[in-house]
């Protein structure tokens, strides 16, 4: 099975339960359903749900994929500190967020859905995982390379002026061949 | 005029020597014609001078635009032809447009229906719009839960791909597009699952209020107002089981789950076994039910009853005429369920499509050797008995040794036909006829060691070799497949385009060898090869590949049927082949990304008026790109229809 992040998979379902449970609400709170509050109360807990699930976890291994937009999330959930970074806190407390859905019909699915996304941080935090929020990196330039600091000193060895200065005699040798036609036509 | 503006800029820095500023202004322009080069020659000095400052200037704006589009794209550099647009995506979108006025028929039909319907008049009236949006939600769901399935019979589509009689190339390009259209309809099925659950909350609801006491057979609820929760039956608890597992299949089919932890996603996804048998018991029990008798009794006449009698002393004729026309009670009758209807062509299909794959890989494979390539690559070659595939297809491995469960899937690099004959000196003393003979195909994968499975493979096969005593006991290995890739269509256009990635020149390599044994049999003309890597370490597996195909060709007085171009991304330190029999890679290395705008435009010009296919198998970056390009307009009149492998 390899290095499974279970942590993953449950931020997954949690963000998808709380959407279940905020729609459960907002049918049982539209059509007056008997026991609404329960609705009403599913509406704010699905809410509550989908700001703390959004922002995802930095892996431990490999390269992370941010949600879009994830940033603003990334730095409120990081405030709480080890609150939002412990997945047992998080396991206990979406299991005590999905008990009241179970009590009224249209928020059921979204109770035992996220009841669900619990018991698979409670995998995750038994693993010993834990958030890590992916913040952007700043670029370090790579350090110049010590031998561009100290440019030579001395000009390169050349023969004596004599010898490099062409013979006017002999012309044959001073030509210059043109890589292109100089002449007009 | 910015061709112009190039060369000319070219020729200034290169007719410094030459000094002449009018030969330098002519020879940039004879490219075009000599005519403009003559008139220009007309001018003043003082015109010339100014003239070539702007177009340098000119020439430097373009260069840069040039440079910048390659990689950022600015929206100014690459406007969307609408031919190029119809020939990339105009089938896709056909097909999309297709399924979505479908969808969009079944629910609109069914939601007339069941709200004009005659048989439903009373439930209507009792349970109103939730009964049509329920109903309706439901048959788009029947439709897409067994269009779901149709996507995923990789060997049948396999099959439908090789048969060339059958299909065109535009129908077999459409075929790539299968994961795409399985995804959509899982998107809807998730959609219309929510729409569904929400209608039947509030029919649940209104079974309970509206309690009807003219009709107590239309009821589901015992009494007025009985507690919603209780009302579920067995279309109730299926439905919330339906809907948990595809909660579990929707979250862990996220692009973010399939690329950490395929495994959470397969097994996940393999309960849809589960879910379609759920499914088909879910209308047992016949919550809602139809009207029968309509003609005996008309929806309405009861209502018509008591309201005549209380009109006393009028139309006593109507009196009669509707009380003879409400003759009996109203019937009503639950429906059948129908969704096995549409579920179980599909569901069989694939079954049985999922039980010839493991049959078929039930076979172990022998390997024939093992060969280590630089930067981590190991390259496998296999033999297995009536093994036939064709270049660019690909297998999916599964190594119990290392994993039980784990499958991936590789590219084959190598497909050779072996005829072997067993036996030979029995087949002396017997007739030549009985002599058996084995037609077996050696392949060959080239697999990078990046991940745990590939690294325990690694490790396993090093074992294998160290414990010779027992090595089939570690080393069995099963292939599934050939699959059918989007590469195999390299072979069908007159000029292709292919562009790899690292490792993702493996489909191309099969394409290589393909084209060694024989390329005139082909209706491909040109191959235009582009190969990007990170480090020049890589080239090496598959440099004498690319020698041999190019000295074949050179033998064969065909040097421009492959046109290859490799570039190594990572600019720093000096990097060049060495070696003498890799001199036509080395002289044909280039440091840096490629510029595919410019790649792009001169192959149109090499090509005008035909139809070049783009391949390309590598990171996300460049299939973008080059997509975007494909997609925009062209001078050249040359169309490039864009073909992406999906998993690489």
């Amino acid at each position: 099975m390899g290095q499974i992040e279970w942590a993953m998979w449950a931020n997954e379902q949690a963000l998808a339960a709380g959407l279940i449970l905020l729609t459960g609400g907002v049918v049982g709170v539209a059509g007056q359903f008997r026991g609404w509050e329960f609705a009403a109360y599913a509406v704010a807990a699905g809410v509550f749900v989908c700001l703390l699930e959004y922002p995802r976890s930095k892996r431990a291994k490999g390269t992370s994929v941010a949600r879009s937009g994830q940033y603003c999330f990334t730095v409120c959930v990081k405030a709480f500190g080890p609150l939002t970074r412990n997945y047992y806190v998080r396991a206990f407390l979406h299991a005590a967020i999905c008990v009241p859905g179970g009590f009224m019909l249209a928020t059921v699915l979204g109770c035992v859905c996220l009841g669900i996304a619990s018991l698979i941080y409670l995998a995750a935090a038994i693993r010993g995982e834990h958030w890590e929020p992916i913040l952007p990196q700043k670029d370090t330039r790579k350090p110049v390379a010590q031998s561009i600091k100290n440019p030579p000193q001395n000009p390169p060895p050349r023969p004596p002026a004599e010898l490099r200065r062409k013979p006017a005699k002999d012309l044959e040798s001073a030509a210059y061949d043109n890589p292109m036609s100089v002449t007009d036509e | 005029m910015s061709r112009q503006a190039e060369m000319s800029l070219r020729v200034k820095c290169g007719g410094m020597k030459s000094g002449n500023g009018l030969r330098a202004d002519r020879s940039g322009v004879t490219g075009d014609g000599a005519d403009t080069g003559r008139s220009a020659g007309r001018h003043t000095e003082g015109g010339r001078a100014a003239g070539r400052t702007a177009l340098l200037a000119l020439g430097r704006t373009e260069a840069l635009l040039e440079s910048s589009g390659s990689c950022g794209a600015p929206e100014g550099t690459m406007v969307v032809s609408v031919r190029s647009w119809v020939a990339n995506e105009g089938g896709k979108h056909l097909v999309l447009m297709l399924w979505l006025g479908g969808n969009t028929w079944l629910f609109m039909n069914t939601f007339l229906l069941y709200s004009t319907g005659q048989q439903y008049h009373y439930l209507y009236k009792m349970l109103g719009l939730g009964l049509c949006i329920s109903r309706a939600s439901a048959s788009v769901l029947n439709l897409n839960c067994s269009l779901v399935l149709l996507p995923m019979c990789r060997s049948l589509l396999t099959f439908v791909r090789g048969t060339h009689a059958v299909s065109s190339r535009k129908t077999r390009r459409l075929l790539d597009k299968s994961k795409t259209f399985h995804v959509a309809c899982g998107v809807a099925i998730c959609v219309f699952s929510v729409v569904h659950v929400s209608a039947h909350l509030v029919n649940v609801v209104n079974f309970s209020v509206s309690y009807s006491d003219d009709f107590p057979a239309l009821n589901l609820a015992r009494y007025r107002g009985e507690d919603p929760k209780m009302i579920i039956l067995i279309p109730g608890i299926t439905g919330v089981l339906l809907v948990l597992i595809l909660f579990l299949m929707f979250t862990s089919s996220s692009y973010c789950i399939r690329v950490s932890n395929y495994e959470i996603f397969w097994y996940t996804h393999n309960l849809f076994i589960i879910f379609y048998i759920i499914l088909m018991v879910h209308m047992v029990g016949g919550a809602l039910k139809y009207q029968t008798n309509i003609e005996a009794h008309p929806p309405g006449c009861l209502r018509a009853n008591q309201s005549s009698t209380e009109q006393q002393g009028e139309d006593l004729e109507q009196r009669e005429d509707e009380e003879g026309r409400c003759r009996e009670d109203a019937h009503f009758q639950p429906h059948y369920p129908q969704t096995w209807l549409w579920v179980s062509g599909p569901l069989c299909l694939y079954c049985v499509e999922r039980f010839y794959r493991y049959i078929r890989s039930s076979d172990p494979v022998t390997i024939v050797t093992v060969v280590r390539h630089p930067c981590d690559v190991i390259e496998l070659r296999m033999l297995k008995k009536n093994f036939k595939a064709r270049p660019g297809q690909y297998i999916v491995l599964n190594c119990p040794g290392v994993s039980s469960f784990e499958n991936h899937p590789f590219t084959l690099t190598t497909i050779e036909c072996v005829f072997t004959c067993f036996i030979v000196t029995n087949c002396l003393l017997f007739n030549s006829s009985q002599c058996p003979t084995e037609n077996k195909e050696t392949f060959g994968i080239h697999l990078r060691v990046v991940g745990d499975w590939t690294g325990g493979f690694k490790h396993t096969h090093s074992l294998g070799l160290l414990l010779y005593f027992c090595p089939r006991c570690i080393f069995r290995l099963y292939v599934d497949g050939p699959f059918g890739s989007p590469s195999e269509e390299v072979f069908n256009y007159d000029v292709s385009l292919c562009v790899a990635g690292g490792i993702g020149v493996t489909p191309f390599a099969c394409v290589l060898h393909a084209l060694l044994d024989g390329w005139t049999g082909f209706r491909l003309q040109r191959l235009y090869f582009v190969w990007v890597c990170r480090e020049l370490q890589s080239f090496y597996w598959f440099a004498e590949l690319l020698c041999a195909l190019h000295h074949k060709l050179w033998q064969e007085n065909r040097p421009d049927y492959f046109n290859l171009k490799l570039y190594i991304s990572q600019t720093d330190g000096l990097q060049s082949m060495s070696e003498e029999k890799y001199r036509p890679l080395s002289s044909r290395l280039l440091v840096g990304r490629p510029k595919w705008k410019l790649l792009l435009d001169e192959i149109g010009k090499s090509n005008k008026h035909k139809r070049v296919g783009v391949f390309c198998c590598g990171p996300k970056g460049i299939s973008r790109t080059l997509h975007r390009l494909c997609n925009s307009a062209r001078s050249s009149g040359t169309t490039f229809e864009f073909n992406k492998e999906s998993f690489c």
